[in-house]
This record gives structure tokens, C-alpha cells and sequence, in this order.
């Protein structure tokens, strides 16, 4: 073990490069704000949304793969943005971002992603899919009253 | 006494170590030494293991030890010392929604009905799913389409009833209903988990991906 190591210096080292991958002090306070984690990675990806995805394999198991929601979102960032296609390699069941992995299918009835549009006027609403097997009687108005 | 033992962070954890399994098997054994009372039980019987709290050493060495411990409040610096070194710990926990935890290519989650490459959907309305479902969450009614092929009219699935089993993808025979691997659907009422065929199929449009993917992974087992 190093001398530099021994005293803790590359823990040191690793939070001035934490805070210049961020953007400096004033970035990393909101983003401290924001996601109250400051962690440094590689990007690994973007997606259409505008997330970012970052890795990190010096954090264990678990926690190194992020992700950071687009700045639009601003603090309404919510689990459900993240798209189909990134879900697999945020959750560990692939190594292969979307990019590089040829296999996913791209059909053309495939629809853009929503997140969980539960609380605003985009909320699904149930309706029935068929006829009303009753009908109500209807009676109908004396022409002349 | 020297300071480096009053404050030796380490003396508790050496005595409860591996050493201290095997200390204890010679305490029972030996009774006789300085300080230790006599014991009866437990047996020193391999695959028993005492786990009561036991009587302190009272020889004049440990006891002194104590009360220096006591006297200069090292349990308090040393427990300061722990919480202090906890602050710097990675944490156990993940910081969801920015981290999310590992999950397997057969979760199962939010359902979603499929469709064939060509954009026809799969269902043909043998209500397999419906006969198995053990809650009976499915309701399905069925009608010969105009070209002939017999489809679903209704297809609803009450998500509140549902308890997640995966029967019904694994009794259907086209692959048209699965359990995707969305779990972030929680709704604010009650009324927008009442799934019916628009909402599944629209999931399963949105889903395509991930799904087709999951079955992939899956494809030895299946």
C-alpha cells in the first residue's frame, strides 16, 4: 500500500475529482440538491430523453449504475422515466446499452415512451371495450304534449 | 496499564472473534483457573453453543481493566469512534430512483399484450389465462373478427385483484400475455389499475423492447 493510500490521500483526491466531473461547487451543491448523491462515473449513454447513464464499478453492487434525469425534468425526475429500452442495463440484467446491442427489436408499432402519467390529465381512464349487453329503454316523447 | 490498551477499539472484538469460540470451550473444560467461576451448564458438547449472557472474568487483572474503561469513558470515545467511522461508509442503501436494484429477466410486473412483428396482435381469445388466473383478475369476451380470425373484444385485467403469480403467461400459448418488467405503475386511485385491452396493448407497445429481450435471456429454460 502506498504512502498516498495509507493516509487516506486518494480518498482526498477522488472528492476534488468528484466535484470537478460535476461542474464545480456550485453545480455539485444543486445537484447535491437535487439527487442527494454526488458520485463520479463514465457516461455510458443518453436516451432520447435527455437522462443521462453513467457507471462506476469502484461503488458496490447495486449502486454503480446511475442514472441522472434530463435537466427538463428539473426536480420532477421520477423512477418511471426511464425508457424500455435502458430499464435492462439500469436494473443489471445486461451488460449492453441499448446502442450496442443489436438484438433489441425496433418495430414500426412500436410507440415513444411515457412515464407513469398517474395524478395529471394524461392518466388512464377504464372504459369498456365492447357494447353494453343491456340496453336501457329509452321511452320515446309524445309528439304532442 | 498502558493508554494504547485503555483505548484499544479492538479488545471487545478479539474476545468475541473466532479465538473466542475456542476460549470458551476451554473455560468449560478447565474450571479451575484464576478467576473463573465453575459452571455446570452448559455441556462441552460439540454442536451446542452457549448463547446467554456470560458472568464476567473476576480475576484482578480484567477487573481493573473494567474499571479503567468505566473510570476514563473509553466505551463512550470508542463508541464516538464507530459512529464517526459510519459517516465515511459507503452506504448499504441505493439511492433509488437514481440507482435501482438488480432485477431478473423473469420479473414479473405490469402485464402487457404482444403482438407479432408484423403489428397483428398475438391474443386469440383461447381464455387459458382467464381458466387459470387463481384470482380471477381476467375477464375476457370474444367475437370472430370481420376477416374471420377470432379476437378479444374485452380483455380486462383488474391489477388490484391480480397477485402477481404469472399463470396466465405461462399458460398462454401464443406469448401474448406477459408480465413485464415495469414495476413503477402505481396509480393515484383506484379506478386506473382497471387495465382493459387498450391500455394492455399499449403497454406492450411501449414495452416491446424490454420484453422481447427478457424472453431472449430466457430462452433456454423455455
Amino acid at each position: 500500500m502506498s504512502l498516498g493510500k495509507y493516509l487516506a490521500l486518494d480518498k482526498l483526491s477522488n472528492f476534488f475529482n468528484i466535484i470537478k466531473q460535476n461542474g464545480g461547487i456550485r453545480a455539485s451543491l444543486y445537484k447535491m440538491y437535487r439527487q442527494d448523491e454526488l458520485k463520479d462515473g463514465v457516461l455510458v449513454g443518453e436516451d432520447k430523453f435527455g437522462n443521462k447513464y453513467y457507471e462506476n464499478p469502484r461503488y458496490f453492487y447495486g449502486s454503480n449504475r446511475w442514472v441522472e434525469y434530463s435537466d427538463k425534468y428539473n426536480m420532477d425526475y421520477d423512477g418511471s422515466q426511464v425508457p424500455a429500452e435502458w430499464f435492462g442495463w439500469l436494473h443489471y440484467k445486461t451488460d449492453l446499452p441499448p446502442h450496442m446491442d443489436p438484438s433489441r427489436p425496433k418495430y414500426k408499432w412500436m410507440i415513444e415512451f411515457t412515464e407513469n402519467m398517474s395524478g395529471t390529465t394524461g392518466q388512464y381512464t377504464p372504459y369498456s371495450t365492447t357494447r353494453p349487453k343491456v340496453e336501457p329503454w329509452i321511452p320515446k316523447r309524445k309528439s304532442n304534449a | 496499564m498502558s493508554l494504547a490498551k485503555v483505548f484499544s477499539v479492538s479488545t471487545r472484538a478479539r474476545a468475541s472473534g473466532a479465538s473466542g469460540l475456542l476460549f470458551r470451550h476451554a473455560q468449560y473444560s478447565t474450571s479451575n483457573q484464576e478467576g473463573k467461576v465453575e459452571k455446570v451448564y452448559p455441556p462441552n458438547v460439540p454442536g451446542y453453543k452457549y448463547v446467554n449472557a456470560e458472568d464476567p472474568d473476576m480475576s484482578f487483572k480484567e477487573m481493573s481493566n473494567r474499571a479503567a474503561q468505566t473510570i476514563f469513558w473509553t466505551e463512550l470515545a470508542r463508541g464516538f469512534a464507530v459512529t464517526l467511522a459510519h459517516i465515511f461508509k459507503e452506504p448499504a442503501t441505493i439511492n433509488y430512483p437514481f440507482e435501482k436494484g438488480p432485477l431478473s429477466p423473469r420479473f414479473r410486473g405490469e402485464h402487457a399484450l404482444r403482438r407479432y412483428p408484423s403489428g397483428e396482435e398475438r391474443c386469440i381469445a383461447c381464455k387459458l389465462c382467464e381458466a387459470i388466473c387463481p384470482a380471477q383478475a381476467i375477464t375476457i369476451e370474444a367475437e370472430e373478427r370481420k376477416d374471420g380470425s377470432r379476437r378479444t373484444t374485452r380483455y380486462d385485467i383488474d391489477m388490484t385483484k391480480c397477485i402477481y403469480c404469472g399463470f396466465c403467461q405461462e399458460a398462454c400459448p401464443v406469448d401474448a400475455i406477459v408480465e413485464g418488467p415495469n414495476f413503477e405503475f402505481s396509480t393515484e386511485t383506484h379506478e386506473e389499475l382497471l387495465y382493459n385491452k387498450e391500455k394492455l396493448l399499449l403497454n406492450g407497445d411501449k414495452w416491446e423492447s424490454e420484453i422481447a429481450t427478457n424472453i431472449r435471456a430466457d430462452h433456454l429454460y423455455r
